[in-house]
C-alpha cells in the first residue's frame, strides 16, 4: 500500500493535469507567433530598430584600435562603417558583421592613435544610425603578465586585508570596555553594515541599469539579494544549532556571529576589488596612493565591526582571527583578479547584489544580538548613537576614498 | 567608483601589424584588373594603414561598379544657340533606398532614383519645358535657380504625391544653375536628395573640354542635424575607387555645385595642379586658384589644363569632409 495513494486517488491523472495550461499557452503563442502581426497593426506601425550598439569595451593597442561591440536590441543590427575622431576608417571585424540579438563582434581598426589625447570612436549601422563612444584618454590596455597579477594582490591586500587586521587590534581594548559601550560598538557594526549593503545595493542597480536590455533588469539584483540572503540565513541557523547544541542557548553570538560578519564585509569587499580592478584595468580609474590611503581609512571600520561580536566571549586563537581578517579581508584580491583580467558586468551586478543580500542578512542577526545583549535595550542611547555612528563613519571615511 | 565593460584582453601587441597586413592583401588581390595594379602600389608605398583619406582604387570604400555614376559625371552635349527651341526633361519624385557607403543605406527622396538628380542641360534662349510627376509620398516641386516668371518658381505650385506639373520658360542666363525641391519643410526636402545640376550654355559655346560634373552633397544618416558621410555625385569615396581619367594638356571643364545642408560650406581643392573658376559660371570675372569655397546652393565652373601625367587627388579642404567621403582622384595620361 502507498502512503499518497490514499491522501491523492487518482494522482497521476491530475498530475498530468497540470501539463494542460503550459500545453494550451505554447499552442496560444504558436498561434500569436503565426498571425500576431494582424493584431499589432491593429495598432499602427512598430518604428524602426534604434540600431545603435552598445560599446562594450575599447583597447588601444600599438597602432590598432580594438572596439568591442554587442547588438543590445531585438532586431538584427549590421556594422556597415567605422569612425575614428569623424573619419571613415578601415576595419576588420573578428566575428560576422550582422549582430543577432545580444551577438558580440570585435572591431579591428588600424589606427595611429595619440597617447593621452581625448579620441572619439564611431561605429555606423547599415541604417545610417552612428553610436558615438567618447574616450577621455587614449592610454595603452596593458595585457596580462604576472607583474600586474602581483599588483592587483597587493592593491587587494592593501585595501582588504590590512586595514581588517589593523581594525582587529583594537578587541583587547573592545575587551575591556563596559557592556554598554560594547553595545554600541556592535550597533557600530550593524550601522557600517547596513551602509555597505544600500552601497552595494546602489552600485548593483547602477551596473545592472547599463547592461543591454537583453541582460538587464532589477531582477538580476534581486536574484542576487535574495540567494546571498537565504543561504547566510541558512549558515546562521546551522551555526545557532551547533552553538545551542554545545550550550551556547540557541542564540548566535560571539565567534559564529564575527564569522558571519566577516563574510558580509567579504562579499563586500570582493564586489569592492571588482570595481577597483575593472576600472584600473579600463585606465578609468587614476589608482594613486591617495585612493588607496582612503579605502584604508574606510575599511579599517570593518575589523572593528568584526571585532566587535567577539569582545564579550572567550578568548580567540590568534590563526581564528587570521582567517577571520582573511575571510573578510582576502576577497578584494580575488575580485582585482578578476576584474583586472576578466571583467564582466553580469559579474559584478551579481556579485554586490550578492554583497547587498548578505550584508543585510548581518544586520538583523546582529541587531537581535544587540537587542538580547544590550543594557537598556536596542533603543538605549549608546545602541542608536552606535548605530548612527557606524553609518557616519562609513559616510565620512567614504568620502575620502570617492 | 565606476566598474564597466568587459572583455578578454591579451593580444599581443606585436600581431598588430599583421592584423592591418591579412585584411589590405586580401582587399589588394581582390582586385584582378591589371590597370588598377599601379593604384594598389602606389597606397601600399603610402599611409594607407591609416585611414581612408589616403585611399585609391579597390581599397576605397565605396558602392558599385565602374561608371554607375557616369549618368551624373557627364552632362548631355551642348547644343548650339537656336533661340525658341524647345528643351523637355521628365523627373519623377521617387522614394527610394539608396547606398551610399558600403553597407549603409539612406532612405532618400530622389528626381529620377538618383542623388543627385539627372543634369539638365540647354542653351539660352531654349524654352525649358521640364514635367514633373510626384511618384513620391510627399508634396514635391522643383525650384529652378535662373530667371523666370514667378509662377514657374516652385514654391507655391506644390504637387501632391500623385500630381503633375510643367514648368516652362525660357532658359536664361547662362552659366551653372541648380534645381531643387522648395516644398517645406525646406532643409528636409532638400537634404533627402531632390536636387541636381542645371547648366545653361551660352550663346557663344564655351572652348570644347572634356566637361564634368561634381555636385557635392552629404547625408546625416542618423537625424542629428550634422552629415555623417559627403561625397560627390552622391557616394562617398567613389572616384577615389574610380579616378576620373582625363587627358593632360587637354582642356577640362567641371562643373561644380554645392548643395550640402547642414554645413554652411563645402570646397573643392586640387591636388598638384591650378585653374580658372568662374563663379557661378557667369560674367567676365575668373579666379586663378587651387581651391574654392562655396556656401550652400553656390556653384562656379572650372576650367584646369594639367601639365603632369599621374594620379592628382582632389578633396573638400575641410578635412573632416574628406575623410567621410569626399574625396577622389583625377587620373591624368597623355
Amino acid at each position: 500500500m502507498v502512503a499518497g495513494a490514499d491522501t491523492a486517488p487518482g494522482g497521476a491523472r491530475w498530475r498530468l493535469w497540470a501539463l494542460g495550461p503550459l500545453l494550451l499557452l505554447i499552442a496560444v503563442v504558436a498561434a500569436f507567433s503565426a498571425w500576431g502581426d494582424s493584431v499589432t497593426d491593429l495598432l499602427g506601425r512598430n518604428p524602426p530598430p534604434a540600431d545603435q550598439v552598445d560599446v562594450r569595451r575599447i583597447e588601444f593597442k600599438p597602432g590598432e584600435i580594438r572596439i568591442k561591440v554587442t547588438n543590445p536590441q531585438r532586431d538584427d543590427l549590421t556594422v556597415a562603417s567605422v569612425t575614428v575622431d569623424d573619419a571613415i576608417v578601415p576595419f576588420t571585424l573578428d566575428g560576422p558583421a550582422t549582430l543577432g540579438r545580444l551577438r558580440s563582434s570585435t572591431i579591428v581598426v588600424p589606427y595611429d592613435w595619440v597617447e593621452d589625447e581625448p579620441i572619439a570612436v564611431g561605429v555606423t549601422s547599415s541604417t545610417g544610425i552612428e553610436t558615438i563612444e567618447q574616450i577621455p584618454a587614449a592610454v595603452e590596455t596593458p595585457g596580462p603578465s604576472i607583474g600586474r597579477a602581483a599588483g592587483y594582490a597587493a592593491i587587494g591586500f592593501l585595501v582588504g586585508v590590512v586595514p581588517i587586521a589593523l581594525g582587529l587590534l583594537w578587541l583587547p581594548s573592545l575587551r575591556r570596555a563596559a557592556p554598554r559601550w560594547l553595545a554600541a560598538f556592535m550597533a557600530l557594526t550593524a550601522g557600517l553594515l547596513t551602509f555597505l549593503a544600500v552601497e552595494a545595493l546602489s552600485e548593483a542597480l547602477q551596473l545592472q541599469a547599463a547592461l543591454p536590455t537583453g541582460l538587464g533588469g532589477a531582477g538580476i539584483v534581486l536574484l542576487g539579494v535574495a540567494t546571498s540572503w537565504l543561504t547566510l540565513t541558512a549558515v546562521s541557523h546551522t551555526l545557532s544549532r551547533r552553538g545551542a547544541r554545545s550550550g551556547g542557548g540557541g542564540a548566535l553570538g560571539g565567534l559564529a556571529l564575527a564569522t558571519l560578519v566577516a563574510i558580509g564585509i567579504g562579499l563586500h569587499n570582493f564586489g569592492e576589488g571588482l570595481a577597483i580592478g575593472t576600472s584600473f584595468a579600463l585606465s578609468e580609474l587614476a589608482l594613486g596612493s591617495f585612493l588607496i590611503i582612503g579605502f584604508m581609512i574606510h575599511n579599517i571600520t570593518e575589523g572593528l565591526g568584526i571585532a566587535a561580536p567577539i569582545a564579550d566571549g572567550a578568548k580567540t586563537s590568534v590563526v581564528r582571527l587570521a582567517t577571520l581578517t582573511l575571510v573578510a579581508g582576502g576577497p578584494a584580491i580575488l575580485g582585482a583578479w578578476l576584474g583586472g583580467f576578466i571583467t564582466s558586468d553580469v559579474l559584478a551586478v551579481v556579485f554586490f547584489a550578492a554583497a547587498a543580500g548578505a550584508a543585510f542578512e548581518v544586520v538583523t542577526e546582529v541587531v537581535r544580538y544587540v537587542a538580547r545583549k544590550a543594557p537598556g535595550g536596542i533603543t538605549s542611547p549608546h545602541v542608536l548613537g552606535g548605530f548612527l555612528a557606524g553609518i557616519a563613519v562609513m559616510y565620512i571615511t567614504g568620502l575620502i576614498a570617492a | 567608483m565606476v566598474p564597466k565593460r568587459l572583455t578578454r584582453k591579451g593580444l599581443i601587441s606585436g600581431a598588430a601589424p599583421l592584423l592591418v597586413a591579412g585584411p589590405l592583401a586580401k582587399l589588394a588581390l581582390a582586385d584582378n584588373a591589371a590597370e588598377h595594379d599601379h593604384l594598389q602600389l602606389a597606397s601600399h608605398e603610402g599611409h594607407a594603414a591609416q585611414g581612408h583619406a589616403a585611399m585609391i582604387g579597390e581599397q576605397a570604400p565605396a558602392v558599385g561598379g565602374p561608371g554607375d555614376l557616369d549618368a551624373l559625371l557627364f552632362p548631355p552635349e551642348p547644343l548650339p544657340y537656336r533661340p525658341g527651341r524647345v528643351r523637355e526633361y521628365s523627373l519623377t519624385a521617387i522614394d527610394r533606398e539608396i547606398e551610399i557607403a558600403p553597407g549603409v543605406f539612406f532612405p532618400a527622396w530622389t528626381y529620377n532614383g538618383t542623388v543627385p538628380g539627372p543634369v539638365i542641360r540647354a542653351t539660352e534662349g531654349d524654352v525649358l519645358r521640364v514635367h514633373l510627376s510626384n511618384g513620391g509620398s510627399h508634396p514635391h516641386t522643383i525650384h529652378f535657380h535662373g530667371i523666370h516668371p514667378a509662377n514657374m518658381d516652385g514654391v507655391f505650385e506644390i504637387v501632391q504625391p500623385g500630381g503633375e506639373f510643367t514648368y516652362e520658360f525660357e532658359a536664361r542666363p547662362a552659366g551653372l544653375q541648380l534645381y531643387h525641391c522648395h516644398a517645406t519643410p525646406l532643409k528636409k526636402h532638400i537634404h533627402k536628395g531632390l536636387y541636381g545640376a542645371f547648366i545653361i550654355d551660352p550663346k557663344v559655346p564655351r572652348p570644347p573640354a572634356q566637361e564634368l560634373v561634381l555636385v557635392m552633397n552629404g547625408y546625416d544618416t542618423d537625424g542629428d542635424g550634422s552629415n555623417n558621410f559627403y561625397t560627390v555625385n552622391g557616394r562617398s569615396f567613389y572616384y577615389a575607387k574610380y579616378p576620373i581619367t582625363v587627358k593632360r594638356s587637354r582642356l577640362v571643364r567641371l562643373y561644380l555645385a554645392n548643395l550640402t545642408e547642414f554645413d554652411l560650406i563645402n570646397s573643392l581643392h586640387l591636388h598638384g595642379s591650378f585653374f580658372r573658376h568662374q563663379p557661378t559660371g557667369t560674367g567676365e570675372h575668373w579666379e586663378y586658384t587651387d581651391t574654392v569655397v562655396q556656401c550652400q546652393g553656390q556653384r562656379g565652373v572650372i576650367e584646369i589644363e594639367f601639365a603632369d601625367t599621374g594620379h592628382f587627388m582632389f578633396h573638400a579642404h575641410q578635412s573632416e569632409f574628406a575623410e567621410l567621403g569626399w574625396m577622389g582622384f583625377f587620373n591624368v595620361t597623355d
